[in-house]
């Protein structure tokens, strides 16, 4: 029988440019993400799903979710390993966890995701971003850095749905003011129109805060069958809903389209589908926002808006407090940084704080939430669908 | 002392920006023969008639392995490109500039442009392939340490 899923549980290390270690951060994170629900403990986790892309180039460290058990005092009888995904690693670890748990394979799981990519010398982790892409074809062409990739995009939706400049950059003043809410992002500073409108050229269009950092950081999640859950939780209930997970192609010369992004709509449209709701059903939504551009994208092809009308939904502050749909309410990747493994569980965090009535600034009465990545070359794209109520 | 000193004198193949083409080691190496050549190439089903890229060895259609290589256009227009000017990752100069480039109706190949400036470049531009040598690997084999060159592919304007 198939049973619910509940997350009951979450928290983050300090994410930014951290002195500390991989394994350190892992420690900190776990240590929150227990500290966040006192009522469970290490002893009641019976497995441990890992989630990091750079473990092997910059911790020289395969083997990684023993290694991490070792440390959180944690000790797996259900499941014990590593997952990947570059930029999604965090929500395909959930996905995973979900999938155990409501098969009856595992009861509560714990996600734990993150990065160390702060190298003694910062070529390194540019230089491993060559892996991050099809190495051989992409990587060798100087696309490992994704600022040309989204330029490319930005270039072309603006030529094709006259988005501008200016709805580049209300993405981040937005996405920057609500860093305020996650305490333990790596950006704080709010920043103004003209400040990301002046700042300097990244890749044109993409200008400096178009683009999120580099950054250090882990996070963890407690998910638990719907049994458990309720003696490990006096907080409301927030259930996995609809999971989606999709890709079309990998190197940039199989893109199926370049400014609607394919895999994103039939990810969603399963997620939906799993969670019988609508896009005008989601109370608020954490996307991937790596880039502004990305982020306007997604409120098309997620269907918050029509196709071509993301600037729009941005300049109309549909997007921000008080409109349609908050996405990034925590300030997303562009004020949190973008711990590649860590950032679907950062996602998780913020969106059952939301449900659970709890975020730092919250959105009144949310009861669905959304989380969305993208990974690769925009070659992968994964949605999972939270909800206050199990159907 | 600077680095890691039993690496010194070392090659690894972690390290290499660019792909493994000698035929120990990469089953698509006529790809890089033909590079050599001047001659941009891909493998195409005998069985289906599917034409992939990058080159295979099992047909992602129908999963023949009857395979033959085809010439691809060596000549395309630029369709959109990009400039990076500054954070340029090591192994490229500045600028270091991308195009997608419609390789005449065949497909949209996001390439590197080379021999060209920051300002250069115009929409509908034509360019040629461009093959340029890298960095040899010293492959240990039985009879000790052979260098095997290499090339890789970039696109270029037609002046
Ligand atoms: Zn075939």
């Amino acid at each position: 029988m198939e049973r619910n899923v509940c997350l009951i549980a979450g928290g983050m290390s300090e994410w930014g440019v951290r002195e500390a270690s991989l394994r350190d951060m892992f420690q900190e994170a776990g240590k929150a993400c227990f500290e966040d629900n006192p009522a469970v403990t290490n002893k009641d986790v019976d497995g441990l799903i890992v989630a990091s892309a750079y473990t092997e180039r910059c911790s020289f460290q395969t083997h990684l979710a023993p290694l991490v058990a070792e440390y959180l005092g944690i000790k797996p009888k259900s499941i014990c390993a590593r997952v990947e995904l570059l930029c999604a690693s965090g929500s395909s670890g959930i996905i995973l966890a979900y999938g155990l748990i409501k098969a009856g394979i595992a009861d509560v799981v714990m996600v734990a995701g993150g990065e160390k990519l702060y190298m003694p010398q910062k070529w390194e982790v540019f230089y491993s971003e060559l892996a991050s892409v099809d190495h051989d074809w992409d990587g060798a062409q100087g696309l490992g850095l994704p600022p040309p990739a989204f330029a490319m995009v930005a270039k072309q939706h603006m030529k094709l749905y006259g988005t501008t400049e200016e709805q580049l950059a209300l993405v981040s003043v937005k996405n920057r003011r609500n860093g305020l809410n996650n305490p333990r992002g790596h950006f704080r500073q709010p920043i103004d129109l003209q400040t990301a409108m002046t700042a300097r050229p990244i890749v044109p269009p993409l200008k400096l805060y178009d683009c999120c950092p580099v950054t250090d950081g882990c996070a963890a999640v407690i998910l638990a069958c719907e049994e458990k859950a309720k003696d490990l939780t006096d907080r409301p209930l927030v259930y996995i809903r609809g999971t989606g997970q999709a890709t079309l192609n990998n190197m940039s010369a199989n893109m199926p389209n370049w400014t609607t992004w394919e895999a994103l709509k039939v990810a969603a449209q399963k997620a939906y589908a799993d969670a019988g709701v609508k896009p005008g059903d989601i109370d608020v939504a954490q996307t991937h926002d790596c880039f502004t551009i990305s982020e306007i994208i997604e409120y098309e092809d997620l269907g918050f808006c029509e196709k071509g009308e993301g600037g729009l939904f941005i300049q109309e502050g549909k997007s921000d407090f008080g409109g349609q749909v908050p996405v990034n309410t925590d300030g997303g990747l562009l004020s949190c940084g973008h711990p590649f493994g860590g950032t679907g569980i950062r996602q998780a965090i913020e969106i059952m704080k939301q449900l659970q009535g709890r975020a730092v600034r919250q959105v009144e009465g949310a009861r669905i939430g959304l989380t969305h990545n993208l990974s690769g070359f925009i070659a992968a794209h994964t949605v999972i669908i939270y909800g206050r109520d199990k159907d | 002392m600077i680095g890691v000193p039993i690496l010194e004198g070392k090659y690894a193949a972690t390290m290499d920006l660019y792909p493994q083409q000698s035929k120990e080691f990469n089953r698509i190496y006529p790809f890089y023969e033909h590079l050599k050549q001047g001659r941009f190439t891909t493998t195409k089903c005998r069985a289906c008639g599917r034409k992939s890229f990058p080159p295979r060895v099992v047909c992602p259609n129908c999963l023949s392995e009857d395979l033959e290589w085809v010439d691809l256009p060596t000549r395309g227009k630029v369709l959109v490109f990009t400039e990076e000017v500054t954070g340029v990752p090591l192994g490229f100069e500045s600028p270091l500039i991308h195009a997608l480039v419609d390789l005449q109706g065949e497909m949209k190949l996001f390439v590197r442009i080379v021999n060209c400036q920051a300002g250069e470049l115009k929409e509908g531009d034509e360019v040629k392939l461009a093959v340029f040598p890298v960095a040899p690997v010293p492959q240990e084999g039985r009879g000790g340490v052979v260098m095997q060159e290499r090339v890789y592919y970039a696109f270029e304007p037609v002046k």
